[in-house]
C-alpha cells in the first residue's frame, strides 16, 4: 500500500539567480562592531550636519541601553554585532547611467533584471549596493512634474530639502521604538528620499533595489517618502543577497507620510539570503480621505521581524494590506502588520498568507488598535496558513484593542494543509505531484501576486517555484 | 491549631495568566499582575492533592498554583470511580464575602461521568480576594461536565485557575459564566493528551462599571483526531476592561485534529477597553485550526427596531444582558450556582427583572441552596468516597 503523502528527495535548488558573490576587493569596509567612533566616521564620510550626528550618537546610546524582549519572537542569538561591519562601500560614485556603474556591480543588477525593468515599466530606479546607492535615475518627465527621487544623503545636502528631511526624518519611527530601530539611526546609510508634490499622479512606479553583497555586513538604508495632498505614488522595493555561512543583518527603516486625499502603494519583494537577520521597520501615517496599500512578499532571511504599521490619523483614511510569507528550511519568519485607527470612519482590510515547509517556521503577528475617537471604524484581518509538511510550524498571533463602541472589528484565521483529494484530482488530470502542489500554492498566493506589477508577479511566482522544487517530489 | 500570622499582608503575582505564545509587551495583553493576600501558615499540616495532579497544566500558571496551595486551608480531593455515571455534582464553593481560597482536585476514572460546579459568590461591599484552583484528570473514555460561575460584587477580586488533563476518548464540556467581580482573572487549560479527545469550552461574560476581566484559555491538542470548540461571547458596558487570550495549540503528532475558536463581543460603554488575542499554534500539517473574532456594538437599526416596539434604549440594550442571565440560569442548574446567578441578576437587572427571569423560565431556587452545611456535606461525601 502506498504511503500517505509520500515525499521523495530532490537535489538542492539552483538559486544562482540570486546567489552569486562579487569580490569585495578595493571596497571601503569599516571595522566590525559598533562604537561611537564608527558612528562618527559614517557621519563624517557623509559630511552630515551636526543635528544628524547628534541623532546618530543619541540612537547609539539607546541601542546600547535597550534589551530585546525575551518573551516573544524568534531567537537572534546567532547575531553578534561584534562580527558585523556596519559600513561597506564599493569605490564608486553614484551614477545616473548604468554604463558608469562598475562592471561587476552593473552585472549584478543586470542579472537581477533591474535595468530592463527600468526601461520597460518604471518611472525611476535607485540601486543600493552594500551601504551606498550606486545608481539613481528618474525619467525626465517625472522630474518635470516636481517629483523628487534621490538619496537621503543628497537631500540633506540640498538647502531646499534639508529642512524637509529634518522635519520628517525619524519622527514616525523614533530611535526609541525598539533596539534595532535605534541601531538603524546610529548607522543608517543609503536609501531613498521621495517627494511627490500636491496633485501629482505617477503613472509608473518608482523602485529601489537593495543588494547586500558583503559577507558579515549590515545594510541600514532609510526610506523617507512624502506624498502631498491629492498625489498618488506606487513605490516598489526589492532586495536580495548571496548566501554566506556568516550572519548578515538588515535593519532598514521606512517612513511614509501620506497626506490628505492621497494614495500610496508600497510593494516589497524581499528575497534576502538565508543567513540574513531581517529586523526591518516600516511605518505609514495616513491623512484624511487617503489610502495606504501594502503589498508584501517575504521569501528570504534566516530570521525576520517585519510588521508594517499604518496609523490612520485622518477621517475616512483607509488601508489595505496584502502579504505572503514563505518559510523554508532554517527560516523563522515573524511577520505581520499593525494598524492604529484614530480617525472617524477609518477602514482597514488585511489579507495575510503564509506557507511553511521543510521545517520552516512562520508566525503571523498583528495588532489592531481602535482609538476612543475612531467612530465607525472598520477593520477586517484575515490570515491563512498552509502547512506543506509535518516538520514545519505556523503560528497566528493577532491582537485587537478596541476602545470605541461603534467600531466593527473582525478577525479570522485558518491553518491547514493541501488536501490529498485536491492533489489526487490534479494528478488524475496529468500533473505530477510536484506540479499539482505548485499549482495549489500558486493559487493560494494569487491574491498577492495579482496586486503586483506583472514583472514582479512573475518574479514572485518564480520564487515560489524555486522554493517548491526543493520541497516536493 | 496553629494560628495564622500575616507576615506579609500582600504579595504581587507578576505577569500571570500568560498564554503559551506572547506578543508585543507594549500592548499590555500578554498577562495580568495581581496583588493578593499573603498569609503565613507556620506550623500547619494540611492536606495536599496527590502528586498525580502536578502534571496538570493550569490556565493561570504555576505562580497562581503556588499561591493558592499556600493559602488554601485544605485541599479537596474527589475521585469518581471507573464507570460511575451518577455521581452527585462535585461543588467547589467559593464564598467571596469571606475571601475563600479553594484547592480542589478531581480524578474521573475510566469511563465515568462527573459534573464539577465551581461557584464564586458574594454580595458584600467589603473588599476581598477569593480564589479557586481546580485540577481535573479525566481518564480514558470518561466525561466531564464543568460549570463555573463567578457572581460576586465590584468590591471582590476573584482568581480561578483550572487545569484539565484528558486521556484518550475523554470528552469535556465546560461552561463558564463570568457575571461580575471587581477583578475576575480566569485561566483554563485543557490538554487533550490522548487520541479522539473532545472539548467544548463556552464562556459567557458580562463586564460593567470599572470591572476588569482577564481570561486566558489554552487548549492543547496532543492526541490524534482531537476536536476543540472554544466559543466566547460577552457584553461590555460602561468602562469595563476585558482581555481575552485564547490559544489552540495543535501539537506535533496530533494529526487529524481540528480546533475552532470564535469570540463575539458586544460593546456598549463609552469607556470600554476590549482586548482580544486569539492564537493558533500549529506544529502539525494534517490538522485544521480556525479562529474568528467579531467585535461590535448593537447596530442603530436594531436599537431603532426595538425602540419602535416601545422599549427605551437602555431597556433594548439590557435585553442582551438579560439573555446572558437567562443562559446562566438554565445551564447552571446546581442549586448553589443558580442562587448565585439569581443574586447577581438582582444586582445587575433589579429584583423585579430577576424574579421575572426565574418565573419566565419556570425555575425555582432550592430552599437550602447555598447553605454551607449542604455544600460541605456534598463535598465531604465525595471526599470520603475516595478515601474509602
Amino acid at each position: 500500500m502506498a504511503e500517505k503523502s509520500k515525499r521523495t528527495q530532490v537535489e538542492d535548488v539552483d538559486r544562482s539567480l540570486y546567489d552569486f558573490v562579487k569580490s569585495e576587493e578595493g571596497y571601503e569596509r569599516y571595522a566590525d562592531g559598533l562604537t561611537p567612533d564608527i558612528v562618527r566616521a559614517i557621519s563624517a564620510k557623509k559630511d552630515e550636519p551636526q543635528w544628524m550626528l547628534d541623532l546618530r550618537l543619541k540612537a547609539l546610546e539607546i541601542y546600547q541601553d535597550k534589551q530585546m524582549a525575551s518573551n516573544w519572537g524568534p531567537s537572534i542569538a546567532g547575531l553578534d554585532m561584534d562580527h558585523i561591519s556596519t559600513y561597506v562601500s564599493p569605490k564608486t560614485k553614484q551614477a545616473k547611467d548604468w554604463n558608469d556603474v562598475p562592471k561587476d556591480i552593473k552585472d549584478t543588477f543586470e542579472r537581477l533584471g533591474i535595468p530592463e525593468a527600468e526601461r520597460e515599466s518604471l518611472a525611476g530606479v535607485g540601486a543600493q549596493y552594500d551601504s551606498e546607492i550606486v545608481y539613481h535615475n528618474m525619467r525626465e518627465e517625472v522630474a518635470k512634474q516636481g517629483v523628487v527621487y534621490t538619496t537621503i544623503e543628497d537631500a540633506i545636502h540640498d538647502p531646499k530639502w534639508e529642512p524637509v528631511v529634518r522635519e520628517y526624518f525619524g519622527t514616525l519611527i523614533p530611535p526609541t521604538d525598539h533596539k534595532f530601530a535605534a541601531l538603524h539611526y546610529a548607522v543608517w546609510s543609503g536609501g531613498s528620499f521621495v517627494y511627490v508634490p500636491e496633485g501629482v499622479h505617477l503613472d509608473y512606479p518608482l523602485q529601489s533595489y537593495f543588494r547586500l553583497n558583503a559577507q558579515g555586513a549590515g545594510q541600514f538604508e532609510h526610506t523617507l517618502i512624502i506624498v502631498e495632498p491629492g498625489a498618488d505614488l506606487h513605490f516598489i522595493e526589492g532586495c536580495s543577497a548571496p548566501k554566506y555561512y556568516e550572519a548578515n543583518l538588515h535593519a532598514g527603516a521606512v517612513e511614509l507620510f501620506v497626506k490628505d486625499h492621497a494614495r500610496l502603494r508600497y510593494s516589497t519583494i524581499e528575497n534576502w539570503s538565508k543567513n540574513m537577520y531581517n529586523l526591518n521597520t516600516k511605518r505609514a501615517t495616513v491623512g484624511e480621505d487617503s489610502k495606504m496599500e501594502w503589498v508584501s512578499g517575504s521569501f528570504g532571511s534566516h530570521v525576520s521581524y517585519l510588521y508594517p504599521t499604518t496609523i490612520l490619523k485622518g477621517d475616512r483614511a483607509s488601508c489595505e494590506y496584502t502579504g505572503i510569507t514563505f518559510s523554508g528550511a532554517t527560516q523563522d519568519l515573524d511577520t505581520g502588520c499593525k494598524f492604529i485607527l484614530l480617525g472617524k470612519d477609518t477602514n482597514v482590510s488585511a489579507d495575510a498568507k503564509s506557507i511553511s515547509k521543510d521545517g520552516g517556521v512562520n508566525t503571523f503577528r498583528s495588532s489592531v488598535f481602535v482609538g476612543k475617537d475612531a467612530t465607525n471604524a472598520r477593520a477586517t484581518v484575515s490570515c491563512s496558513s498552509l502547512m506543506l509538511d509535518d516538520i514545519s510550524r505556523s503560528d497566528t498571533i493577532p491582537q485587537m484593542d478596541i476602545r470605541n463602541n461603534t467600531a466593527q472589528v473582525g478577525h479570522e484565521a485558518t491553518i491547514g494543509r493541501i488536501s490529498d483529494d485536491t492533489i489526487l484530482y490534479l494528478m488524475s488530470r496529468g500533473c505530477s505531484e510536484a506540479e499539482a502542489r505548485t499549482m495549489v500554492v500558486n493559487g493560494f498566493a494569487d491574491p498577492v501576486s495579482k496586486e503586483l506589477p506583472l514583472e514582479y508577479a512573475v518574479e514572485m511566482n518564480n520564487l515560489i517555484k524555486i522554493e517548491m522544487e526543493g520541497a516536493i517530489g | 491549631m496553629a494560628s495564622y500570622t500575616a507576615e506579609e499582608p500582600t504579595v504581587t503575582l507578576e505577569r500571570v495568566n500568560t498564554p503559551p505564545a506572547q506578543t508585543w509587551n507594549y500592548l499590555k495583553t500578554n498577562d495580568i499582575t495581581l496583588t493578593v493576600p499573603k498569609l503565613s501558615r507556620k506550623g500547619d499540616v494540611y492536606f495536599a492533592l496527590p502528586r498525580l495532579f502536578d502534571k496538570v497544566e493550569t490556565g493561570m500558571g504555576q505562580k497562581v498554583t503556588d499561591w493558592v496551595t499556600s493559602q488554601a486551608a485544605d485541599s479537596t480531593y474527589v475521585e469518581v470511580k471507573a464507570g460511575e455515571k451518577n455521581h452527585a455534582p462535585i461543588v467547589v464553593d467559593v464564598d467571596s464575602n469571606a475571601g475563600t481560597v479553594q484547592d480542589a482536585g478531581v480524578l474521573v476514572r475510566q469511563g465515568a461521568s462527573a459534573t464539577v460546579v465551581v461557584v464564586a459568590h458574594g454580595t458584600s461591599a467589603e473588599p476581598q480576594t477569593s480564589a479557586a484552583l481546580v485540577r481535573i484528570i479525566v481518564e480514558e473514555g470518561a466525561h466531564l461536565s464543568l460549570v463555573e460561575v463567578v457572581a460576586t460584587t465590584d468590591a471582590h477580586h476573584h482568581l480561578e485557575s483550572v487545569g484539565i488533563h484528558a486521556d484518550a476518548g475523554a470528552t469535556l464540556d465546560i461552561r463558564q459564566f463570568l457575571l461580575g467581580a471587581g477583578v475576575t482573572a480566569l485561566g483554563t487549560c485543557a490538554t487533550l493528551a490522548g487520541d479522539n479527545g473532545r472539548v467544548s469550552l463556552q464562556t459567557h461574560y458580562l463586564g460593567e462599571h470599572e470591572q476588569t476581566l482577564d481570561i486566558n484559555h489554552v487548549v492543547r491538542m496532543a492526541g490524534k483526531n482531537g476536536r476543540a470548540e472554544v466559543h466566547e461571547n460577552g457584553i461590555l458596558n460602561d468602562s469595563a476592561r476585558k482581555s481575552l487570550r485564547a490559544t489552540i495549540d495543535l501539537i506535533h503528532g496530533g494529526s487529524g485534529s481540528k480546533g475552532n475558536e470564535a469570540e463575539t463581543v458586544l460593546v456598549n460603554g463609552d469607556g470600554v477597553v476590549n482586548k482580544t488575542m486569539p492564537v493558533i499554534l500549529c506544529d502539525e500539517d494534517d490538522v485544521q485550526g480556525n479562529h474568528g473574532a467579531t467585535i461590535g456594538s448593537v447596530e442603530p437599526e436594531q436599537i431603532d427596531y426595538l425602540m419602535d416596539r416601545g422599549l427605551s434604549r437602555d431597556e433594548a440594550t439590557n435585553l442582551f444582558v438579560r439573555a446572558l442571565f437567562d443562559d446562566a440560569l438554565i445551564e447552571a442548574d446546581q442549586p448553589l450556582a443558580r442562587k448565585a446567578v439569581f443574586e447577581r441578576a438582582q444586582q445587575v437587572l433589579g429584583a423585579e427583572v430577576a424574579q421575572n427571569l426565574l418565573d419566565t423560565l419556570g425555575l425555582e431556587l432550592a430552599a437550602d441552596a447555598g447553605e454551607k452545611d449542604a455544600d460541605a456535606q456534598a463535598t465531604a461525601t465525595a471526599t470520603k468516597e475516595s478515601a474509602d
